[in-house]
């Protein structure tokens, strides 16, 4: 095998050095021109991402949960519409890698298509594929393009392309390697064939989403060649040597302007896969000094027997959806954007596993870092005139519901629910509250399908669909609340679910500045639950989550959000669906009470939060606002504070000898350590 | 020299190389070392803070065996400067440590300057 090295992998991130061409290529562009071609850039990939959502079968293709971008000759990310950023970093670590072991064998041509989703050589996970085709122009290689997107099903032990019970990769489904599935612009008949054998539980989704990658990298493809004809060969290459120029210059001014030091956060998860243990999923300290960023991950726990692993390029591209939409976010999406950020990761960690690791639920091992990354950079930038940009971490969940079987329709299917992933709440910002409902922390622009869409995809019925009462972290600025659904089996005997999930013992996100994390997300079934009594009263507008849990409507039943692949019989509920809130941020005593009642009328918060948390009085009934009963309890809020800290020395000394009970601690490596105890044995 | 605005609650008193509260001046201790140890710190189980919501093993509070709610109380003010979910027995994090003479050394070469809102800004 021949698969890239770590070293090589975080190398292929780096831009390549321009060559004297390209740099005299760059001087030459007339003042005007460079703004006036990086729209253009914009505008052929904003072409592409629309194409690519209305191609694609897949509930995330049709979400935009994907990206759509352009390099240079060298594989160089250059620009992309997005979706999903993590995307943004694995072509260039790809096209570097088909530059280099196959450029003389089988060779590069005009026409190819080539593909992969393996992340061995590079990929975030085998559901994420991407189709790369190289842009010729007078024969020379001037560029390559890309669309990378998610789906959901890869002929793995499970269905839904996330295999939970998955100890290895051999256990995934398909794992391509960087190879040509195409030539002379067209897809190989028996390399479909292929992906519909694997994809044989939703042929109609793999082979679809195929066509649609491909489909979409040669518009791109068309539109660049276009501008290379009408523009010249010099203005498109000169551009793209800019693009990366002005993009580097751009992340290094920024990063500059923050305060130097060492900044630290620790994260922590309870699940891998099927095997609930504590483990320290990401134990981060960034270095700024100057114009640049160091990420060491030591002290992150091993690597783990199941499928939440992540290969290091697949952290790095969790850590981009933070950084390219809050750090950024007015630069272009480029390899360039990186060139002054190192990581440096630990063997055998579950952060950097064995090459024969698992790794397919790579997401739920990532989201420490997607977290840790918003808490370090935040404290970095607060003091600097950038303060207004610093936020909370996103609430990070990702938590994935897959169904699988027969449809209403008579098809075999196997896909994902895109509401809840859709429609988490965002982190608290240091100038407000976190949208409620705001979006999919992968991917800002996804869209969450309406219900009628769901039940139309899915054999279910969705009764119930509201805000999740209390899910935002508390703070001076509260985290965005996230959303509960009721679904229920409906028009078929039975279908398959399983859930990729952690967070229903403890939650991963830190808060910022005072505030506090978001709540636990459990499983809750309803067992037996009466349909036709929940759809009266959502009729009446009355449905709750509150009435949901109090047992009118079936049983409660609570258990881990996380399960393994197991049938649901017609009429019977899912589960209750829940997309996590964002985390707060500051003092949740500092929030103004005015905000606290209207997020009680608005039944954002309760009225026992907001006594409790908030020291804020609100009438139940009429939201009415008690203002002097409010300024006594804060008081009294304060004053038990004081009365119940101890001294910092003093806690310690007491703190220090404490652990967690050995039963949790499965997963955690050396205690407090996270190093590896005993290496895994994968046969 | 010049106090900067480092935390929504928490200043760096360059002159002194001191912690600060934002809010009502209390001095945390030497910029060499952790402002947390100026700090109060109050051990919350996380149901106090998470409602459960309902009856069971799951419910939308952490589990208190597995995780605590640490609370760092500004002495003066009784402000919450910070918070952590940490499981019991975990090391504290040490979550900010600037350095300060590279700090310095800017406002000194002119490349920067603490503005009006205590802010560091670039001078460019």
């Amino acid at each position: 095998m021949s698969h890239p090295s770590l070293e090589e992998k975080m190398a292929a991130l780096k831009v390549t050095p321009a060559n004297d061409d390209e740099r005299a290529c760059a001087d030459a562009l007339a003042p005007g021109s460079y703004e006036i071609g990086v729209q253009r850039t914009a505008d052929i990939l904003d072409e592409g991402y629309e194409i690519f959502m209305r191609s694609s079968r897949s509930s995330m293709g049709i979400a935009g949960d994907s990206i759509v971008a352009m390099f240079n000759a060298a594989g160089d990310l250059v620009n992309a519409s997005a979706g999903t950023y993590l995307h943004a970093v694995i072509p260039p670590i790809v096209i570097k890698y088909i530059l280099s072991r196959h450029g003389e064998n089988p060779g590069i041509n005009d026409g190819d298509i080539w593909y992969t989703n393996d992340a061995l050589y590079g990929g975030i996970h085998n559901p994420d594929q991407v189709a790369i085709m190289p842009v010729f122009f007078d024969d020379e290689l001037v560029a390559w393009t890309a669309a990378l997107s998610h789906t959901t099903e890869t002929g793995a032990v499970e269905p839904g392309g996330m295999p939970l019970s998955a100890t290895s990769r051999f256990e995934e489904g398909m794992n391509l390697p960087p190879m040509r599935v195409g030539q002379d612009f067209r897809l190989n008949d028996d390399i479909i064939e292929m992906f519909a054998a694997f994809g044989l539980r939703a042929e109609a989704n793999v082979t679809v989403d195929m066509r649609a990658r491909a489909t979409t990298a040669d518009r791109v493809r068309v539109r660049l060649l276009e501008m290379f004809q009408r523009e010249g060969r010099d203005f498109v290459v000169g551009l793209l040597r800019r693009m990366l120029d002005e993009a580097e210059a751009g992340a290094r001014s920024r990063i500059a302007s923050w305060i130097d030091g060492t900044y630290e956060c620790n994260t922590f998860s309870d699940a891998a896969g099927l095997s609930e243990s504590l483990m320290r999923n990401c134990a981060m300290t960034m270095v700024k000094e100057g114009d640049h960023l160091l990420f060491d991950f030591t002290g992150t726990s091993p690597e783990t027997p199941s499928s939440y692993n992540a290969h290091p390029q697949a952290v790095v591209g969790h850590m981009a959806n933070y950084i390219y939409e809050y750090v950024f976010h007015d630069l272009p999406i480029s390899s360039a954007t990186f060139e002054p950020i190192d990581f440096v990761f630990p063997k055998n960690s579950m952060l950097s596993p064995d090459e024969r690791a698992a790794t397919s639920c790579s997401v739920m091992a990532a989201t420490g870092a997607m977290s840790a990354v918003a808490n370090c950079v935040s404290r970095a930038r607060y003091g600097s005139d950038e303060w207004e940009q610093v936020a909370a971490s996103q609430g990070n969940g990702g938590n994935a519901i897959v169904l699988a079987g027969m449809s209403q329709w008579g098809a075999m299917f196997a896909d994902m629910i895109a509401y809840p992933i859709n429609t988490e709440g965002q982190g608290a910002r240091a100038t407000g509250d976190g949208m409620d409902a705001y979006g999919f922390p992968w991917c800002a622009f996804g869209r969450a399908p309406d219900v009628e869409s769901m039940e139309n995809e899915f054999p279910m019925i969705v009764p119930f669909s509201s805000h999740w009462k209390d899910s935002g972290g508390h703070g001076k600025f509260r985290g965005g609340v996230g959303t509960a659904q009721l679904w229920v089996t409906h028009h078929v005997p039975m279908l398959f679910q399983m859930a990729i999930a952690d967070n229903s013992n403890i939650q991963t996100p830190q808060p910022l500045f005072g505030g506090y994390a978001q709540p636990t997300v459990p499983g809750i079934v309803l067992d037996g639950v009466d349909v036709a009594a929940a759809l009266a009263e959502a009729e009446a507008g009355t449905l709750t989550l509150e009435k949901l849990l109090d047992g009118s409507f079936g049983k409660v039943v609570s258990q881990p959000y996380g399960s393994q692949i197991h049938p649901v019989m017609a009429d019977q509920s899912i589960i209750v669906g829940l997309s996590t809130g964002g985390t707060g941020y500051g003092d949740p005593l500092d929030r103004t009470p005015e905000s606290v009642a209207r997020d009680v009328v608005k039944q954002l918060v309760s009225v026992e939060v907001a006594r409790d948390i908030y020291g804020v009085v609100v009438d139940a009934d009429t939201g009415r606002l008690d203002t002097d009963a409010t300024a006594s309890l804060r008081d009294e809020h304060l004053d038990r504070r004081r009365s119940r800290g101890v001294p910092y020395d003093e806690f310690v000394a007491e703190w220090d000898q404490r652990k967690p009970d050995e039963s949790i601690l499965t997963h955690f490596g050396a205690w407090p350590s996270g190093e590896v105890v005993e290496p895994l044995m994968r046969p | 020299m010049s106090t900067i605005h480092v935390g929504e609650y928490l200043d760096l008193d360059l002159d002194a190389e001191r912690w600060q509260c934002h809010d009502c001046g209390h001095d945390f201790g030497p910029a060499a070392d952790d402002y947390k140890r100026g700090l109060l710190v109050s051990e919350r189980d996380p149901s106090e803070i998470h409602p459960a919501g309902f009856e069971g093993e799951y419910t939308f509070a952490p589990k208190g065996d597995w995780i605590r709610v640490l609370e760092f109380i500004c002495p003066g003010c009784g402000r919450q400067v910070e918070s952590e979910y940490l499981p019991p027995g975990h090391p504290l994090t040490r979550d900010t440590t600037i350095d300060v003479a590279s700090l310095k050394q800017r406002l000194a070469d002119g490349s920067a300057r603490v503005n009006d809102d205590g802010k560091l800004e670039v001078v460019r």
